[in-house]
């Protein structure tokens, strides 16, 4: 599978169908000057959720330097110990990480290893459903982040968003109201004017629309009253990158007290099958890794400790990579994975796992074993970080983890 | 054996009951609240083609339904004169490898360029309609992503000689084609797949995307990746087989062992579970969201007493009772909005050059579904839910208004007056205005409480009347023509 870059994300001219006349007159009717959104019902975190899709290599990113089997699974891309950054010697931070040790070491970031999901299914389309929708085995077919809207009761029109696309987010699928924007700044109706109220025709004529249709006009319509009034970014040094671009815009949302409770953000071209490489500048994993690590550092500089105290943001991937490399310097499907979880109140500096090994007897079809539910680890920071009690509305059946990653939220 | 989870799944659509803006969408019939256009002729040019325009529906009038398709299935009898004169302009969106390859520096995007401008403007401007809708669903099955690392010198022949020169061929040939076309082995990774560590991506991709869907195991996805090793590419760019690197010996996969990979391909083109995944595909793509169980069965046994043929499967479809009675189930996507606008207000290619379709293909990068850009290897969903998003809608309110006004993308030919263009003589009220300037470019008339929603943006009434003095309706007619397109009756496919 390939799947557009974080970075190599290729630049073409982003020039807007929107002519210049069309971007005039914006401040029509319906449009307030002030953000009165956020929504008095919901007191947690704003929740990050940060999809690498196309299968992240955690054995890269958190690498097992203290299990043996790791380097004879992979004799050309394993992450020499002599190289990782951080760690406590049964794993190590891959260098491409650098951006982020002092949030490491500052005890904001930290990882969980061999989580993943309960079905062992190797297919990116399959795996992406299953962990969007994270209720298997049950007739559930919304994502789980329209579930924890849901259960906050948060109904504001920038309650759930999603940025860096304009198709939805399928883990926002359901029926809590959720917008994607491709970038705040595009989210803009032409031709609206108090002269030539668009925006309300358009109201008008989707009133009595089928729900298919109208939802998505009235979230636009509601949502554009919003957008219109978010302060522009304040210069903050955000690599020149999709993933970059989107995080400043989630940044902006925060900022504003727009009433974000949680954002998607989806960040692919980690399906390495080939060329995954060596733990140096040019090789297409720490070129990934180095672009995900300046996003997420300038996330975090961007906020200030006094806002990321009141954010969390967690990275899912599909599944992890297979053990062993394959001929082509990179790694095929595989099961067990790693997470990282950045905030205020995450208990960093530490990689948190019931660590299955990585000898033979020990794999899973050849990957490594899910020991955790990548639900039970969200399961703590939504109880922990976001006000939660119950997660059964959320993840059905689901235990929350115990591993005390997070801080209860005072 | 192909549920309807493993369709959405292959189709990259959101699972099954995707539900957006406070709104269960999933049994929410679309058209229970919206007018349509009840025609017959309307309805098969408004899903065979990239819309109707008077032209083609006078053409189609004329010969009914079977001489319609009968015509349409023999797309090189049809002259296409505009858009070859368009494509020609894009002199690497076919071209061959060695082609390429002398044309541009080592990795250029150029040819992915040209081939994903061509695609919008055989879209809009072909009259081989039926061929190009075709093409399209082909391309967006055995899909190669433009741009895609890799593939900067084969993607543009692997169009040529893999899709069009099969769109209406059979499929088990399309496919043998794909798996032995360089940009298919590179995109899916197949070139470095080797005896002692063979790649698996192609072979998954392969079975579950390409042809029998999720009843492989994981046995049978190593067993296939073992059969592919060695099917690569050479040093010139081509096609070639490395015997050094294939694992010698036959293969058992699906329960049946095989020879060699073309054995395997003429088994799994002729998979029962393959015809019942490409029926249920073209259903998707041209009848309804929710692909008719009936048609589907019918389809799948046509496909497999064809020899995988899809003229006769395109024949069936078209005229069976289901696609008749399946009027305002489909939405238009994106592309297939912003297209059928260009059709409907008659714009026609900008007289040399490609700065307008470069400003096309770029709106269409915004909104997520610029031709072959997808980037995983399913292809762009095809189901409404996936783009009932507000900013998909917003985006494509905007592009009505700056076509409708003629502000971007400048260039474009366009009628010299576009009032007496779309409506030629003026009603005596406002609201025959909006019910003649609805007719003409979505079928028919808008409900009487959105042609006064449209009609509020100029201040007027239905009632009002409308002289050939009043000084306001020229301002206003982009903004009634926006707002039009912008209505849920042409959101209908």
């Amino acid at each position: 599978m390939k799947l557009p870059g974080c970075a190599e994300h290729v630049t073409l001219s982003r020039r807007s169908l929107l002519g210049a006349a069309a971007l005039s007159g914006l401040a029509g009717a319906g449009v307030s000057t002030q953000l009165a959104w956020a929504d008095p019902g919901y007191r947690g975190d704003t929740l990050v959720v940060l999809s690498l899709h196309g299968g992240f290599d955690g054995l890269s990113a958190i690498a097992p330097i203290g299990d043996t089997d790791y380097y004879k699974a992979r004799p050309t891309i394993a992450v020499p110990k002599s190289q990782v950054i951080a760690g406590d010697g049964t794993f190590g931070l891959h260098p491409a990480l650098a951006p982020l040790l002092p949030l490491w070491k500052g005890g904001k970031l930290a990882a969980v290893h061999a989580v993943g999901q309960a079905n062992p299914t190797r297919s990116h389309f399959a795996a992406m459903d299953a962990m969007e929708n994270a209720a298997p085995g049950t007739s559930i077919r919304s994502g789980w982040l329209d579930r924890m809207l849901g259960v906050t009761g948060a109904t504001g029109p920038l309650a759930g968003v999603s940025l860096g696309a304009a198709m939805p987010n399928r883990l926002f699928a359901g029926p809590a109201p959720a917008v994607s924007m491709a970038a705040i700044d595009k989210f803009k109706l032409a031709g609206d004017s108090a002269k030539r109220p668009m925006a309300e025709a358009l109201r008008q004529m989707y009133a009595d629309a089928p729900p298919l249709l109208a939802g998505p006009a009235a979230a636009a319509g509601k949502a554009l009253a919003v957008t219109a009034s978010i302060p522009p970014a304040n210069g903050a040094n955000y690599p020149d990158t999709d993933l970059g671009a989107a995080l400043r815009d989630v940044a902006r949302l925060i900022k504003a007290k727009a009433g974000l409770v949680t954002a998607a953000v989806d960040c692919g071209d980690w399906d390495m099958h080939d060329a995954l490489g060596t733990a140096v500048k040019g090789q297409r994993m720490y070129d990934n890794l180095a672009d995900l690590a300046l996003a997420l550092a300038a996330f975090a500089t961007d906020l200030g400790p006094a806002a990321m105290s009141s954010v969390t943001l967690l990275t899912i991937s599909e599944f992890g990579r297979r053990v062993a490399e394959n001929a082509s310097h990179g790694a095929d499907h595989g099961h067990g994975n790693a997470m990282l979880l950045l905030g205020g109140g995450v208990r960093g500096g530490k990689v948190y796992t019931e660590w299955p090994g990585l000898s033979p007897g020990a794999l899973v079809a050849g990957d490594l074993a899910v020991t955790t539910d990548y639900r039970s680890v969200i399961g703590e920071v939504l109880q922990k970080r976001c006000g939660l009690g119950s997660l059964s509305d959320v993840f059905p059946g689901v235990k929350p983890s115990s591993f005390g990653l997070a801080a209860a939220r005072g | 054996m192909t549920t309807r989870r493993t369709l959405l799944a292959a189709a990259g659509a959101a699972t099954a009951a995707v539900t957006i803006g406070g709104v269960a969408a999933q049994a929410a019939p679309i058209a229970a609240a919206i007018p349509v256009a009840g025609d017959p002729i309307a309805h098969l040019l408004r899903r065979a083609t990239f819309g109707p325009t008077p032209a083609t529906l006078a053409e189609a009038a004329k010969l009914g339904v079977s001489g319609w398709l009968d015509m349409q299935l023999s797309p090189e009898k049809i002259g296409d004169g505009q858009c070859d004169a368009v494509v020609a302009r894009l002199p690497l969106a076919g071209a061959s490898i060695a082609t390429v390859r002398a044309k541009l520096p080592v990795h250029s995007y150029e040819a992915f360029k040209q081939l994903g401008r061509a695609g919008v403007a055989r879209a809009a401007w072909s009259n081989r309609q039926l061929f190009e809708s075709v093409a399209a669903f082909w391309a967006n099955h055995l899909h190669v992503a433009a741009p895609s690392s890799g593939g900067w010198d084969s993607r543009a022949d692997y169009d040529a000689q893999v899709i069009r020169k099969h769109t209406f061929g059979k499929f088990a040939d399309m496919l043998k084609a794909s798996l032995k076309h360089p940009a298919m082995l590179t995109y899916l990774d197949n070139r470095s797949s080797t005896k002692a560590h063979p790649n698996e991506n192609y072979a998954r991709e392969l079975m579950e995307l390409h042809t029998v869907g999720l009843v492989y195991s994981e046995a049978d996805v190593q067993a296939a990746a073992r059969l592919l090793t060695g099917h690569t590419v050479g040093k010139n760019g081509g096609y070639v087989y490395d015997a050094s690197k294939h694992v010698a010996g036959a293969v058992t996969v699906l329960g049946r062992t095989f020879a060699d990979e073309t054995a395997f391909a003429d088994f799994l083109a002729r998979h029962p579970a393959t015809a019942q995944r490409i029926a249920t595909k073209l259903c998707v793509r041209f009848v309804a969201d929710d692909a008719p169980a009936s048609l589907v069965a019918k389809l799948a046994k046509v496909y497999l007493d064809n020899d995988t043929a899809i003229k006769p499967v395109l024949r069936a479809l078209f005229t069976s009772p289901e696609f008749a009675a399946s009027q305002g189930k489909k939405t238009r996507t994106p592309f297939e909005d912003l297209i059928a606008t260009i059709r409907t207000l008659g714009l026609g290619p900008e007289k040399s050059g490609t700065k307008a379709l470069d400003a096309i293909y770029n709106a269409l990068v915004d909104i997520g579904n610029a031709p072959y850009r997808w980037g995983p290897p399913n292809g762009y969903p095809d189901v409404a839910p996936a783009w009932a998003s507000p900013s998909v809608f917003l985006l494509k309110c905007n592009w009505h208004l700056n076509l409708a006004a003629g502000w971007y993308p400048a260039g474009l030919a366009r009628p010299a007056d576009l009032r007496k263009a779309l409506v030629p003589t003026l009603p005596a009220t406002y609201g025959a205005l909006i019910d003649a300037l609805a007719t003409r470019l979505t079928g028919t008339k808008l409900p009487a409480t959105h042609t006064a929603a449209v009609l509020s943006v100029a201040g007027k009434l239905p009632t009002s009347p409308l002289t050939s003095s009043d000084k306001s309706l020229a301002g206003n007619f982009p903004y009634l023509v926006a707002l039009v397109l912008d209505s849920p009756t042409f959101q209908l496919r």
